[in-house]
């Protein structure tokens, strides 16, 4: 009796369901256990229960030897289309794993190849993934670090710091130094100025952006009229990725949410990436008590371990027109993927990314939650529209960025070597000439709720950004050509100024409490009352305007409760100064790592969000 | 080729712009001042020449916008910059509600009307022309209300924010603007009434709903709660440090609202309150309710305003709480005359209703005939209210128009200013600016430094010890209406006398209102 047959007397498939998978298996290539397995036919726990009930065990073959002659004649895409890999060569016959024997086509392929017959070892297609990708995806996972270092080393983070931006720097310390021992008072009181009015300044830039996004908050991207006219056999096949690590405890969470998805599910090419040494999460996959509807890829070890490496290997396996990544714990709307369809759609061809809204589905769990709530409302319903109405490059979000995937492809994709790999391609696009969309969609994801997590999160961030902002600024000049004065300046002040506002915040604050609550004297002789009002002024003002600016966007999103908690913001931002300081300290020591944020901490669950 | 309506704006603006100044160059020249726009003469004098706490000065000096927006002037004259500023800003706020008006209807109808406003209603050239702060009230008062309509339309943040920006820009023109918060109270609540989504439609009705229901009532506390901080947090804040500052660097939180040094209402409301107490013609009393029916008077097309509004509630109230803010005025200032600018708001609010709402007017025929003519009385009204006003100032900003004649109003200042400016520049003078501010706005731009004011630190040790830091002394003489608002007055003389017997002072030059008395050493 053959799988399919065999799995049909067992009642986890109908007959209609086969045929689907047949049909769609010739449409695509793809083998029939892998249809089945990934695209929401039937859990691992079935089959493996169906094929012990007819005496077949799976084996385990993680330590098996191999032989990578034999390996060599073998490219990873079909032995991850088919769950199958041929081992070595014992007692002339192909060792082989498989995840189900009787696919014909690649026991045809190992006849064909080695001359042989095959002896088959039945095993766990996860197994059978994780040892493909360990022992042939050597090739893709180089690619993915080093494809663009190859290819445009200029916009790698690879190396940190250019020779002339170290030259720049270290005068600049000289500069100060000198300017202190030969005036230590009018040397201090020039820093004083410049540092508090570049803090005013930017946050006023800020301010402006809000304004300017907040004026087209009526816009609908895609109304629901166009989004009703879009055809379902028309659909692009769109592929996301699920780059997780240690995510063991969201895994049931990620179906659910991916279930809700209103898309063709045989256009959806589903692929989670998990690290080779991540057992956890792959375990969780493996012990699923229902079907999963997406496809596990293993990303071989290979340093950096960042998510952008990770995208970059899930991208070479990529059917998609469209890609889009999310993370494990993220609830998109549940009609994102059309609308984006439909809005690329109508979009000029330089468009090449479209960034969804990221909002928090735990808002009301913690102070921190709520914090959270208040900065992402700002970053995404105002910031990234002002931006883009300003046609100045936007730093996309960390996830439900849509990309057209050959234009991404073309692009380098993502810098494995820079943290926040996300910020900086959306840079890298409009360098190139490309542009980005904001679409109305949010993707809700999981606040961070506990404040050393949130501080680990942060300071990657922040380093990102520094990052981000060092290899655009290698050549400044170039820079200016290429995205024009307008988002020179709009970079300047929207990346660059970020890390810096949050360096600069705890010594503005420091003046602040000498000067008016401890009243010490010392601060007075060095600085003169106008000087200390500036900097005090800059201070006010500045933490006022930014406390608006969250208002403004929680009162767009309706979260009224929360409206009281931008007060708080100043507080907030200390929070932020911390991990100012340890993402620029690691951004001299440690500029490759990753900080890893625990994800599935919230104990809220929130339903899907269907979009009515 | 045919010119866009926007180059043809320009274009009249331009043309109006040129009117404006032409108007204010040459009153100026007839000598035409009045006691604001001499203030803040006087302050950008010192700011710009003088020795001392010149940039407490600059941060005190109420209101603060239009005090700095004469600065862009004093480049041209000290004089003049004020009727400058005030030239080019009504230009200003033509373009502005004329842009408005293009943007909303493609009817020059509506444009021949506001042209017909803008050249010859006598508050607009009031306006425009006297170097008074009412061109900036009219433009965020029009741009307050212009972001509130629009909000009240499309239900978006951006113009609730626009327009609480445009509350503080107007509490930064006109302090007394901040009472127009007190109205909104109520009114945001019916805002969130109306913004709630219940099928039942009238107010009443739908506020009974929504207090009898748990979650609705959690709701509209919570949505009331943060309309409220979106339009009055900026305010506030804004009104809170600048109070901060003032107490900080003048130990008084009012300092800009109460100290003669810092504003000129505070000595003119004096003033106006010893007339009111004082004077013998009697004039109709400002009673309250009467001041509503005066705006009618004033302004009718706003009756035309609350009738295109008739069929919401809170638009309505909207538009009746300028009202309450002016009785609010009267009520709490209730020995000063109200000023002729919070009548000027209703003509800038008429007009945007009208803007707004002309379009749903099935009989534009008539329509149009009645705007026409409403506007042919306004034109009338505005010229009697200028007659017939209680403050002298408005009256004789009309005699100077009309009568092309010199203003000798500050002749008596510019008299003892020209004598200050034949005096060596080596002298120090003692004067007190919180009274003779009229005076300092005629001094030489090189005789600034040779006074002594009380911004600076030795003005105190100039009044107890002038024979050690004064040449000269600047006494306001008994026939000065301010002559009880000055320590320098002649009571000093005599107490310092009492003081410093072997001082002498000599009279040196004398005015009607002013002495100027040499010190003999």
């Amino acid at each position: 009796m053959s799988i399919p047959e065999l799995l049909i007397k067992d009642g986890f498939i109908t007959a209609d369901d086969r045929e689907k998978i047949d049909r769609y298996s010739s449409e695509s290539g793809l083998s029939f256990i892998k249809i089945a397995l990934t695209l929401g036919y039937i859990s691992r726990k079935n089959y493996e229960r169906s094929l012990n009930e007819v005496g077949i065990e799976f084996a385990q073959i993680r330590e098996m030897e191999y032989d990578q002659d034999v390996l060599d004649k073998i490219d990873l895409s079909f032995a991850n289309e088919h769950l199958a890999l041929p081992l070595r060569i014992e007692n002339g016959k192909v060792v082989t794993v498989m995840a189900n024997p009787d696919d014909e086509l690649f026991v045809d392929f190992i006849k064909f190849t080695y001359d042989l017959e095959p002896h088959i070892i039945i095993a766990s297609d996860l197994d059978i993934t994780w040892l493909s990708n360990k022992l042939i995806g050597e090739k893709y996972v180089k690619s993915s670090v080093f494809e663009l270092l190859k290819r445009d080393p200029d916009s790698s983070a690879v190396v940190t710091f250019s020779s002339a931006q170290l030259v720049f720097i270290f005068i600049l310390i000289g500069v100060v130094a000198v300017g202190l021992v030969m005036s230590f008072k009018n040397t201090s009181i020039i820093l004083n100025v410049i540092i508090s009015s570049f803090f005013l300044v930017a946050i006023i830039f800020k301010l402006f952006l809000a304004l300017v996004g907040s004026r087209f908050e009526l816009h609908q991207a895609v109304t629901k009229e166009e989004l009703k006219l879009t055809i379902d056999d028309e659909l692009p096949i769109y592929t996301i990725l699920l780059p997780v690590y240690k995510e063991d405890k969201l895994i049931k969470k990620l179906i659910w949410n991916l279930q809700a998805i209103d898309y063709p599910r045989h256009k959806l090419d589903v692929k989670l990436l998990i690290e080779e040494d991540d057992d956890k999460t792959l375990n969780a996959v493996r012990n699923l008590d229902f079907p999963a509807i997406f496809e596990v890829l293993v990303v071989p070890y290979h340093m950096p371990k960042t998510k952008p490496k990770a995208c970059n290997y899930g991208l070479h396996f990529a059917r998609g027109k469209y890609l889009t990544i999310y993370d494990a714990e993220d609830i998109p709307d549940t009609d994102q993927l059309k609308k984006v369809v439909s809005l690329f759609g109508k979009l000029p061809s330089e468009y090449i990314c479209v960034q969804s809204a990221l909002n928090y589905f735990n808002r009301n769990e913690n102070f921190l939650t709520r914090m959270f709530t208040l900065e992402y409302s700002y970053w995404f319903d105002y910031m990234l529209p002002g931006l883009d109405t300003l046609d100045i490059p936007i730093p996309l979000g960390g996830t439900s960025n849509h990309f057209k995937l050959q234009e991404l492809i073309d692009l380098g994709a993502w810098d494995p070597f820079n943290v926040t790999e996300d910020a900086d391609l959306g840079v890298r696009a409009y360098a190139k000439g490309h542009k980005i969309a904001i679409i109305n969609s949010t993707t809700y994801e999981e606040a961070n709720n506990e404040p050393f997590n949130w501080i680990r999160q942060r300071s990657r961030w922040i380093k990102g950004y520094m990052q981000t902002y060092l290899v655009h600024m290698r050549d400044p000049v170039k820079l200016v050509k290429k995205i024009g004065w307008k988002g020179f300046l709009g970079f300047n002040f929207f990346i660059g100024a970020t890390p810096v506002i949050f360096l600069v915040y705890p010594l503005l604050l420091t003046f602040f409490i000498c000067y008016i609550i401890f009243d010490l004297s010392s601060i007075r002789t060095l600085f003169p009352d106008w000087v200390l009002f500036m900097s005090i002024f800059n201070l006010m003002v500045g933490n006022i305007l930014m406390i608006y600016v969250n208002m403004m966007a929680v009162f767009k999103r309706r979260y009224y409760e929360l409206i009281l908690f931008a007060i708080a913001n100043p507080i907030y931002w200390l929070m932020h100064s911390i991990s100012a300081y340890k993402g620029l300290y690691q951004l001299v020591t440690n500029p490759f790592y990753w900080e890893k944020t625990n994800h599935g901490l919230s104990k809220v669950n929130n339903p899907t969000n269907v979009v009515k | 080729m045919r010119i866009s309506r926007s180059v043809y704006l320009l274009f009249l603006t331009v043309v109006l712009i040129i009117y404006y100044l032409v108007a204010a160059v040459y009153l100026n020249n007839l000598g035409y001042y009045n006691h604001e726009s001499l203030f803040y003469i006087e302050k950008t004098r010192i700011v710009f020449d003088g020795v001392g706490a010149r940039l407490k000065v600059m941060g005190l000096t109420s209101p603060m916008i239009p005090f700095m927006a004469t600065f862009f002037f004093t480049n041209i004259s000290y004089t003049l910059a004020p009727a400058l500023a005030s030239a080019l800003g009504t230009g200003l706020l033509f373009f502005v509600i004329a842009s408005t008006l293009i943007k909303r209807r493609d009817d020059d109808f509506f444009m021949y009307l506001l042209l017909a406003i803008f050249l010859f209603h006598p508050g607009i050239l009031y306006t425009a022309a006297s170097g008074k702060s009412t061109y900036l009230v009219l433009m965020f008062f029009f741009l307050f209300f212009l972001n509130l309509l629009k909000f009240y339309r499309s239900n978006t943040t951006f113009h609730v924010s626009i327009a609480s920006i445009c509350l503080v820009t107007l509490i930064f023109c006109d302090y007394k603007f901040v009472w127009l918060t007190l109205f909104f109270l109520p009114l945001v609540l019916t805002i969130t009434i109306h913004s709630l989504n219940l099928g039942e439609q009238e107010s009443i009705f739908r506020l009974f709903l929504s207090f009898n229901s748990p979650s609705l009532r959690r709701k509209l506390v919570n949505k009331t709660f943060a309309l409220y901080i979106i339009i009055f947090a900026l305010p506030l804040v804004a009104v809170l440090c600048y109070k901060l500052l003032n107490l900080t660097h003048a130990s008084d939180l009012n300092y800009f609202n109460e100290s003669p040094y810092a504003t000129w209402n505070v000595l003119i409301d004096k003033l106006s309150f010893d007339q009111q107490t004082t004077n013998t013609n009697y004039q109709i009393p400002e009673i309250s309710l009467l001041i509503s029916a005066r705006v009618l008077m004033f302004c009718p097309m706003i009756l035309i305003a609350i009738y295109l509004f008739r069929e919401s509630t809170y638009q309505i109230l909207t538009l009746l709480t300028p009202f309450a803010f002016i009785e609010f005025l009267h009520l709490k200032y209730d020995k000063v005359y109200i000023a002729y600018q919070y009548y000027m708001v209703f003509l800038v609010l008429a007009f945007l209703c009208v803007m707004f709402k002309s379009q749903t007017v099935k009989n534009q025929k008539t329509f149009r005939l009645i705007l026409a003519v409403t506007v042919i009385v306004q034109l009338y009204t505005g010229w009697y209210f200028l007659k017939t006003s209680p403050i002298a100032e408005d009256r004789n900003f009309l005699s100077v128009l009309t009568k092309r004649t010199e203003d000798e109003t500050q002749s008596d200042n510019a008299d003892i200013a020209g004598y200050i400016n034949s005096l060596p520049d080596d002298v120090h003078i003692l004067l007190d600016d919180a009274t003779a501010y009229g005076v300092v706005a005629f001094v030489n731009q090189q005789k600034i430094k040779a006074l002594t004011m009380p911004y600076q630190d030795n003005f105190l040790s100039g009044v107890e010890s002038p024979d050690k830091a004064a040449d000269y002394i600047l006494i306001a003489t008994d026939k000065n209406l301010v002559t009880g608002y000055t320590q320098l007055n002649n009571r000093y003389l005599v107490s310092i006398k009492r003081t410093l017997p072997q001082l002498v002072f000599k009279r040196v030059y004398e005015t009607d209102n002013w002495i100027m008395f040499r010190v003999v050493k």
